[in-house]
């Protein structure tokens, strides 16, 4: 018996974890959510920004990670919509240029934002390290026309925003090292303030950043996302995924518990 | 020649970057400001170098019928179609949208989607107390796991008449201090390393990125 329990048959662990998806998916259960200290600092910050303020968001992060990130990235071009801070949308990886486009005109549909005065979206440029230290010069330098080729000179919103001085916040939606570079290479040459939403599996390197001020706030996988929503009152695919990771995760810490007494079993029997 | 024009300007440009850093001085931000502008112009070639070898890798497997040598003619007509769609009629053009939402976007969720099932099947094999060390992860790692997900702390609130949100409470404590500790540690130690690498390349010590055998 216990042989056979250290033994199973890794199909049905893939049907538990299966079952474990759809379930709470088809039966829309919901539990309530803790906001935690890094997301509420996000909100806090966003929150405290004046009319007009703007706020660049990069969308980095390809559609491998877009079920964790853009519930994040919709929940905060919301709350900036409603705040009326101007949005600045761009990636550093091919793969975001179109989710970034999608998702800011999805959420400018919902809420009336309007093209060139409430929202400019850049796109994609090649080179990192580059694009990210070029548009603490000029943003043009680097961006001389937005994704749809209009020249930023035309664009209304953009008249009166250079570089990173009149960015107030910057917001790194990131799947890979690109918190680090902004970091690296925006706030410390330039004093950018940032914040970041990122996937679960590199949460815990963005710590030593929280802690150093480096990043002013930090949303956590689909978490962050449930939190964020949760702070602006308006519960969508972050929180619809809370009931699925809750199970998925029981499932999982119910299996390691199991394999361990299994494990402990047979030592003993062996013993 | 051909090995100390590379190195010469390695090492001019590493040092005087490096000084333009520090320096406040109006030429020295302009230089700054003007390489910078230089390597914006150079990094797109890094894409023209990456397209060519990868065609180059594709076309050796097919030439030589290496295992599953078919999947490279996939290559070459995804990389051809969204090539020849996207460069004329643009990235907003709808046929260009539609191949990346209905195409690549599942493909790509999918692929990331079927490590759920691997890691779960991982951790009831491999996750187990044997060592003190491995107890201590096992436990983190548990407590973070249920302190991530919100039914950690309904369960914990419900059965437990005291410590409300303990979960996410002992999760975001794991995440702000032990977390917190050793990942600094590895950032020094990834820094310290950077920078005597860097050093290193700047001098002309290490050369390997010339290609070659080092110290040629």
């Amino acid at each position: 018996m216990i042989e056979k329990l250290m033994n199973i048959d890794r199909r049905i662990v893939f049907i538990l974890v299966g079952l474990a998806v759809i379930i709470p998916s088809l039966l829309s259960v919901s539990f309530p959510i803790t906001v935690s200290q890094p997301t509420r600092s996000t909100y806090d910050y966003i929150e405290s920004l004046p009319t007009g303020s703007t706020l660049m968001i990069g969308f980095n992060y390809g559609p491998s990670s877009l079920a964790e990130l853009h519930p994040m990235a919709e929940a905060v071009i919301h709350h900036c919509f409603q705040q009326k801070v101007r949005v600045i949308g761009m990636t550093l990886l091919p793969d975001g240029a179109t989710l970034g486009d999608d998702m800011l005109r999805k959420v400018a549909d919902e809420t009336g934002a309007i093209y060139g005065e409430d929202y400019v979206y850049l796109g994609f440029r090649p080179g990192a390290t580059q694009v990210l230290l070029g548009m603490g010069t000029a943003i043009d330098s680097v961006f001389e026309a937005d994704y749809a080729k209009t020249p930023l000179a035309e664009i209304p919103m953009m008249a009166d925003i250079t570089n990173y001085e009149q960015i107030d916040l910057v917001l790194d939606l990131a799947s890979g090292s690109s918190t680090e570079w902004w970091i690296v290479y925006t706030n410390t040459r330039y004093n950018q303030q940032i914040a970041a939403g990122v996937t679960g599996v590199i949460v815990s390197q963005m710590y030593p950043y929280l802690q150093t001020k480096q990043l002013i706030g930090l949303m956590p996988g689909l978490l962050g996302a449930a939190e964020y929503e949760k702070l602006i009152g308006r519960p969508a695919k972050g929180t619809e995924g809370m009931s699925i990771q809750s199970f998925a995760h029981l499932l999982v810490v119910g299996l390691v518990i199991l394999g361990n007494i299994a494990f402990f079993i047979q030592r003993r029997q062996a013993e | 020649m051909r090995r100390q024009v590379p190195l010469i300007l390695c090492f001019a440009f590493g040092i005087v970057m490096a000084l333009t850093e520090f320096s406040p001085h109006r030429f020295s931000q302009w230089l700054n400001k003007e390489v910078i502008d230089w390597t914006l112009v150079i990094g797109p070639f890094a894409l023209v170098l990456a397209i060519a070898t990868l065609i180059q890798t594709h076309w050796t497997r097919i030439r030589r019928r290496s295992e599953y040598w078919q999947y490279s003619f996939l290559v070459f007509i995804g990389m051809i179609v969204m090539v020849v769609i996207g460069i004329p009629l643009g990235q907003r053009h709808p046929v260009f949208v539609w191949l990346f939402r209905y195409v690549q976007v599942p493909m790509d969720a999918t692929m990331f989607s079927l490590l759920a099932f691997f890691i779960a099947s991982a951790a009831y094999r491999a996750f187990r107390a044997r060592t003190l060390e491995a107890t201590l992860l096992l436990a983190a790692a548990l407590i973070v796991m249920i302190g991530n997900a919100p039914v950690g702390d309904l369960i914990w609130n419900t059965i437990i008449p005291f410590g409300d949100n303990l979960p996410s409470a002992a999760r975001q404590w794991i995440l702000d201090n032990p977390n917190l500790s050793a990942r600094r540690g590895i950032i020094l130690g990834i820094s310290l390393g950077v920078i005597s690498q860097s050093i290193r390349i700047i001098l002309g010590i290490e050369r390997s990125y010339l290609g070659g055998v080092e110290g040629d």
